[in-house]
């Protein structure tokens, strides 16, 4: 349907593009306006960037990994005297790096950021200087990293456990001092965002009445302001334990090491949840505005989030199947850890059921929503064989478990995040990108993405422990398919980068609504002004698309609203560059 | 039971089966275990299936040009989605119950059976079999419950054994303690395998666990890993288990390795240092530690605490081993345990031995028994294959 | 910053917009009620994962406790309870001057805002004092978290050499002989800086300086009024020790710790713990000297009876044997005289038990030390902004927040000083 099709009666609504002075990116310049900004846009921007410089960071680690375990006895770090210590560096900055810097902040805090109070349709999120804050912590918390890595590498594995990390000879104090400030970056992330979406709410922004995304954020920030402080206070402890000796997680004074496991778990295992219920929120968008149907199931989802978010808290114990807790205890952990799986499943069914009947335009970022919805499926699913006791005394800590968190971290949470990212690349840049070459990433990392971590399930069921250097040759064949795979999802990854940095340059500018989508941030411009909104935005159903009308001419998608003339002034008959400044 | 479903776990299983199945089952959780793991992966393939063919399927039938409405802008189905949610719980209640009931008969040994204790630090595994008799390798009997006690001199390690399905951690500061009921028994090779790779074996130390695929003994085994990162050599940690048909030969394999044999006294000596917790506190590269080093203290003189001084001889080695609080050198603290009735007069010999070949103060004397075992030594195991060694040196000391 | 807040100002008129921004008001904000529910939304999170910072070592705490109840009962005992009852008094205080404090932003109370504000810092003040005071001993005895931890009641003012003996390098050395004078020093440094910069305000006639230095100096002196209370109750215990048994328990201390085991001296002549530097080094002791022996109880025993001036210890110590095994090494009535640090069994007293105690009770103290001080700095900002009156009746937000904070910072030491000092 064109736009010459009106409906009488009926007018177009769109803002059209930008100034110069309102587009965020250009209304101030230089450096500093950059640095000391105060725009949840710009932060979001920044922080962007700074995750992916980590992402590629971890991410060629990641191809280390995967090229030395391509012989049994290892290719890349063959020295005899530290060649394993290398490979256990290496894997313990892949872990530490991916988890601290990049998934963690990846949807909160880059996309969040950015698109948090322009669904809401607020002007900033409630304390801009927290925020610019919790982005300098991130930098430095990343500065420390790079110390650790600099001064004598880390090789604890991410989890430091204890006694391995208090007497290691690596920079354990450095590193867990980063991870220390990180926490901190994270919860002010999470307090900023539950207080913006709690205070800053514009009239008629009802609870219901807010996207999808925003829940899972909501329920994110809530475990990060209750989880993070204890993973905070753990990792002091062990710099003190490091220090002095404090006798608390060190076997030597009587202190008790799976101490320390519970107390890391409870963080890190909510922490899991920070990492993907961002990433159920993205999907949920996505899944709708590229099906152009109303979400199924909303109020289910928007729950299930938040009793995923309550959940997470009761289910730590199951880290440590293994490690000698009471046996009461440990089947206790085992219920509780298949309860927090159902609201999981919710989510596919509701997911599903809002494709069944839709109109599904096949763009990048619903073939990155396809691609989520496989591979959670089957991180999911996985997660059942460790969720059961008496298999898990088997596959715990062998690769089936690394397989199982690749396929909800990476097949999930980074799915997700560049499926948001295309999404909302038009919005963030202004620019449109090539839809082929989105879609041959796609496929890349879908297919590259299988070839890894589908044989590493084999690899597990073998028998075959995580974390190992070297391996026994009847592995070999499993671990090869595996680094093949990685390469080419490593592939897949840079043709994403190229195809997004090339839309900079080259991209046609995008319109307000490229995809069609009804939540508050397609009512701006391309990208946004500064100040998202001059006057609190109308706010009805996120999902409903009855009056979105594609614009064959122009390819976008516009608003319809009936002739209702509030304030008499001449109808824009063609939508200009100066839309705004009619408002 | 997962015989019925042949290595088809995955897509992959069908090309490689060799490498998709699981690990021989040999112990009665194996079974169990493996039935279950195997139904939850039928459970999840059905469900599986379903969602990636309506994935799949409706992205490919509701595909549409851009701007065409969708058909039904049907918002919720409060029954379906309660259907949903509920329904896929009780296949949940069932795989908690099947899997905490495989993992009780996991955590409560039965009463009686072999049990044996288990010393991990990095990065090697010491199984005590009783009577001071130690060794890396875990031999245990068919069809007996085998019940380890598991204690960890550094820091966190996991003993695995795959083919038993098997795994406990080991916390360094408490006990840990893990059972398995073999069900398979290791077979030994032919005796000509076994001297062709004694062959080709020969003038290298360490026996290639890996090319052989069974022990210096000939028999085949199952791998037993740390599955807890524990630093540089993780991945080296592994001994292997082996598994008796009869009470009669795993004795056999145990008398044995509880006694010298022929092995050289500088190198039982030197295996002893190593096994029996010296290295803890007694260097040998001349630093200090919790006691003396050993680098160049035989045949020294030492000061001790109370002011006298004492020739660091054949006896005071031995008084020291045995009754450690007797002379304590200047600077130490008496905390040594005293070995009495834990090392035989053989080994205490035999560390004597391995001492006077770390010091640059011991002369050889030209003793006779002391220049045969300065030449066996040397030269290799044949040299001296006099199997009376044992006795005699107890004896002359 | 100034940049983008201007250019977003103005970028405001430009659009024309009627919003009438007092100047406290941000810029993202509608109305001075969504800035301070904001504002109290946002302290109240904030103060959520200030507590669950401090579960994790109340965890700790309990954990260990639940283990290990002999140590933690008698290492309590070095614990002086006096100290941690003044200190608690003194954060009550705190607490209402600074709910007065905001009590006075509201109604637009300039002057008595800035006062209440001085009385909170100053209150805050004291509490170091003393906690330096406390500290500052117990370093100096070698109470320190397990790895340090190298107490000897027969020996416990080791000298410098014994102590470079343990393994501590010189400064280390020097920190733990003069750990008051470590902690005092930056204080003292805080204190001239502040008199010198009143003075110049003063010649140069800056009248709003002078308003905030004056309050600061008070609060600084206020550091070494802690101090000096310190000491006072801390000396003045020994003697009351000697006279009453009720008061015994509390002192746990260090003070006159040494009056029952050197022979050559009396509980009454006792002085502050540091002029014991001189102590005999109790070399006579040292065969049985050894911290890892078994039978504690024994040592205790042999030890004591070594005591040959003091009559009538034998039958004494059999009496406490007999208790101590009673209730299993634990010393249970805290109000006889047997509950002092001596009858502490020496097989608690070492790095693995005693060394834990202390490790939680520093970890603990310590990282609400850090807290104090934290709302120490916050407390001096809306200082400076009390005396500029920034605050009225729409806009108290800071005051009240920075209140709320420095309540919880209170109500967390409640809960550490009976933990920690009174429950035996």
């Amino acid at each position: 349907m064109s736009s010459g099709s009106l409906p009488p009666g009926m007018k177009i609504r769109d803002p059209g593009f930008p100034t110069q002075r309102e587009n965020y990116l250009t209304n101030s310049k230089g450096v500093l306006s950059w640095m000391f900004t105060l725009d949840h846009k710009r932060i979001g921007v920044m922080y962007l960037i700074g995750i992916s410089v980590a992402f590629a960071v971890a991410g060629f680690l990641a191809l280390g990994i995967r090229w030395h375990l391509f012989l049994p006895d290892g290719m890349l770090f063959r020295n005899p005297q530290t060649g394993n210590d290398t490979y256990n560096q290496v894997f313990t900055l892949h872990g530490a790096i991916m988890v601290f810097l990049f998934i963690i902040p990846s949807v909160p805090a880059a996309l969040g950021n950015f698109l948090v109070p322009i669904m809401l349709g607020a002007k900033d999120v409630a304390f801009p200087r927290l925020n610019l804050c919790s982005f300098y912590l991130w930098v430095f918390g990343a500065v420390f990293f790079i110390c650790a890595l600099c001064a004598s590498g880390l090789d604890t594995g991410w989890t430091f456990y204890t006694p391995y990390s208090t007497t290691t000879n690596s920079s354990v104090i450095l590193a867990t001092s980063g991870a220390f400030v990180l926490g901190f970056s994270s919860i002010f992330t999470g307090l900023n965002f539950i207080v913006t979406i709690n205070t800053m709410r514009p009239p008629g922004m009802t609870w219901f009445r807010m996207p999808l995304f925003l829940w899972a954020t909501y329920s994110t920030s809530i475990i990060q302001v209750l989880a993070t402080p204890v993973l905070g206070i753990t990792l002091l402890l062990l710099i003190a334990e490091r220090v002095m000796h404090i006798g608390i997680f060190d076997p030597e004074f009587n202190g008790d090491p799976v101490t320390f496991q519970h107390f890391f778990w409870f963080y890190s295992h909510p922490a899991v949840y920070i990492m993907i219920l961002p990433a159920f929120g993205i999907i949920s968008d996505l899944v709708s505005v590229h099906s152009h149907k109303h979400i199924f199931g909303y109020r289910f989802i928007a729950y299930s989030s938040l009793a995923i978010a309550l959940l997470s808290f009761i289910v730590w114990g199951h880290h440590m199947f293994t490690s000698g807790m009471s046996p009461l205890t440990t089947i206790i952990f085992s219920a509780l850890t298949f309860s927090v799986s159902i609201p999981s499943a919710i989510k596919v069914f509701n997911w599903l059921a809002t494709m069944y009947k839709g109109s599904i335009s096949l763009t990048t970022p619903m073939c990155y929503t396809i691609t989520f919805i496989f591979l959670f499926t089957i991180g999911g699913l996985t997660g059942l064989h460790l969720g059961t006791l008496a298999t898990d005394m088997h596959l715990h800590d062998t690769y089936f478990v690394v397989a199982h968190f690749h396929y909800v971290m990476v097949g999930g949470t980074v799915v997700a995040f560049l499926g948001g990212l295309f999404h909302w690349w038009p919005k963030m840049f202004g620019k449109m990108y090539s839809e082929f070459g989105g879609r041959l990433s796609c496929l890349l990392v879908f297919l590259g993405f299988n070839l890894t971590f589908l044989p590493q399930f084999v690899l597990g069921s073998r028998g075959m422990p995580r974390r190992y250097a070297t391996y026994d040759p009847e592995f070999a064949y499993l671990h090869q398919m595996s680094t093949w795979g990685a390469t080419l999802l490593g592939i897949g990854l840079i043709v994403a980068f190229v195809v997004l940095m090339r839309s900079l340059i080259r991209g046609k500018p995008a319109p307000a609504n490229p995809w069609g989508g009804a939540t508050l941030e397609w009512h701006c411009t391309s990208p946004p002004p500064y100040y998202n909104f001059e006057r609190p935005p109308l706010v009805g159903d996120p999902y409903d698309f009855h009056d979105l009308r594609w614009d064959e001419e122009n390819e976008r998608y516009v608003t319809i609203e009936p002739e209702r003339e509030i304030v008499p002034r001449e109808i824009p008959d063609e939508v200009t560059v100066q839309a705004n400044k009619d408002h | 039971m997962h015989s019925m479903f042949p290595a088809s776990f995955s897509l992959l299983g069908d090309y490689v089966p060799e490498f998709a199945s699981f690990p021989e089952s040999a112990s009665t959780f194996a079974e169990r275990n493996d039935s279950v793991y195997w139904y939850i992966t039928w459970i999840c393939v059905a469900f599986f299936i379903p969602i990636g063919y309506c994935l799949f399927y409706f992205a490919w039938k509701y595909h549409k040009p851009k701007g065409a409405p969708a058909e039904s802008q049907v918002s919720h189905n409060t029954p379906l989605e309660l259907a949903w949610s509920i329904l896929p719980s009780i296949l949940l209640i069932w795989m908690f119950y099947a899997g905490a009931r495989g993992f009780l008969d996991q955590r409560v040994p039965p009463d009686g059976g072999y049990e044996l204790k288990v010393e991990a630090q990095k990065w090697s595994w010491l199984v005590d079999y009783g009577r001071g008799t130690y060794h890396p390798e875990l031999h245990i009997l068919l069809d007996e419950p085998t019940r380890l006690t598991m204690t960890s001199k550094d820091v966190i390690h996991s003993l695995y054994v795959p083919a038993f399905r098997a795994k406990k951690d080991i916390v360094p500061g408490r006990y840990n303690y893990m059972w398995f009921e073999p069900t398979i028994a290791s077979e030994k090779v032919s005796d000509e395998e076994l001297k062709q790779a004694k062959a080709w074996n020969k003038g290298n130390p360490a026996w290639d666990y890996d090319h052989h695929q069974f022990t210096p003994e000939g028999y085949r085994f199952f791998d037993l890993y740390c599955a807890e990162y524990c630093g540089k050599d993780h991945s080296m940690m592994q001994t292997q288990v082996v598994v008796h048909k009869t009470q009669e030969d795993l004795d056999a394999w145990i008398k044995e390795k509880s006694t010298r044999g022929e092995v050289p006294m500088e190198e039982w000596g030197q295996r002893l240092y190593q096994q029996r917790g010296c290295k803890g506190c007694h260097s040998i590269d001349g630093s200090s530690g919790t006691g003396p080093t050993w680098k160049d203290s035989y045949g020294a003189a030492r000061d001790l605490t109370d002011g006298r001084s004492a020739a660091v001889d054949e006896n005071y080695v031995r008084e020291s081993i045995l009754n450690p609080k007797a002379k304590i050198a200047k600077g130490f603290q008496p905390v040594m345990p005293s070995y009495k009735g834990q090392l035989s007069d053989d080994d205490i010999d035999s560390l004597i031995a391995f001492m006077k070949t770390l010091s640059k103060n011991y002369k050889p004397e030209p003793d006779k028994r002391s220049a045969a075992e300065e030449q066996k030594g040397a030269v290799e195991q044949k040299a001296a294959e006099d199997n009376s060694t044992a006795t005699e040196s107890g004896g002359e000391n | 910053m100034a940049t983008t807040e201007a250019s977003s100002e103005t970028a405001h008129e430009d659009h024309g917009h009627d919003h009438d921004h007092p100047a406290f008001l941000a810029h993202h904000f509608d109305t001075p009620e969504q800035q301070f529910d904001s504002g109290k939304l946002g302290i109240w999170l904030f103060l959520v994962t200030e507590v669950l910072f401090f579960s994790g070592m109340f965890c700790a705490y309990a954990m260990f406790r639940a283990l290990r109840p002999d140590v933690f009962e008698g290492c309590s005992q070095f614990l002086n309870t006096k100290l941690g009852a003044i200190n608690t008094g003194v954060l009550l205080f705190s607490s209402l001057t600074m709910a007065w404090a905001v009590r006075c932003a509201q109604t637009e109370d300039h002057k008595t805002l800035t006062g209440m504000l001085a009385a909170t810092l100053s209150c805050a003040m004291v509490f170091l004092g003393v906690k330096a005071i406390e500290y500052s001993h117990k370093w100096g005895m070698g109470l320190l978290p397990a790895g340090l931890f190298f107490y000897d009641p027969n020996n416990q003012h080791p000298t410098a050499e014994q102590l470079e003996l343990i393994g501590f390098g010189s400064f280390g050395v020097s920190f733990l002989q003069n750990a008051l004078f470590y902690i005092c020093a930056p204080f003292a440094i805080g204190l001239i800086g502040v008199v010198i910069w009143l003075v110049v305000s003063l010649v140069n006639g800056r009248k709003f300086q002078v308003a905030v230095a004056k309050p600061l100096t008070v609060v600084f002196v206020f550091f070494f009024v802690g101090v000096g209370l310190g000491r006072i109750l801390e000396s003045g215990e020994s003697h009351d020790s000697h006279d009453s048994h009720a008061v015994a328990h509390v002192d746990g201390h260090d003070a006159h710790q040494a009056g029952d085991h050197a022979s050559d001296q009396h509980a009454g002549d006792a002085h502050a713990a540091d002029s014991h530097s001189t102590d005999p080094p109790a070399g006579d002791h040292d065969s049985h000297g050894s911290p890892v022996e078994d039978g504690g109880e024994l040592a205790v025993l042999e030890r004591l009876a070594a005591e040959k001036t003091n009559t009538g210890l034998q039958d004494d110590l059999a009496a406490r044997q007999r208790q101590s095994a009673v209730a299993s090494g634990a010393i249970v009535h805290s109000d006889e005289i047997t509950s002092t640090i001596e009858t502490v069994p020496e097989e608690v007293l070492t790095p693995s038990r005693a060394g834990v105690f202390f490790s939680i009770y520093y970890c603990m103290t310590g990282v609400h030390a850090i807290h104090i001080i934290g709302g120490i700095i916050v407390l001096i900002w809306l200082l400076v902004r009390s005396v500029r009156q920034d605050f009225n009746r729409q806009y108290f937000g800071p005051v009240d927040y920075v209140g709320l904070y420095w309540h919880l910072v209170d109500l967390i030491w409640i809960y550490l000083f009976p933990l920690l000092y009174l429950i035996r």
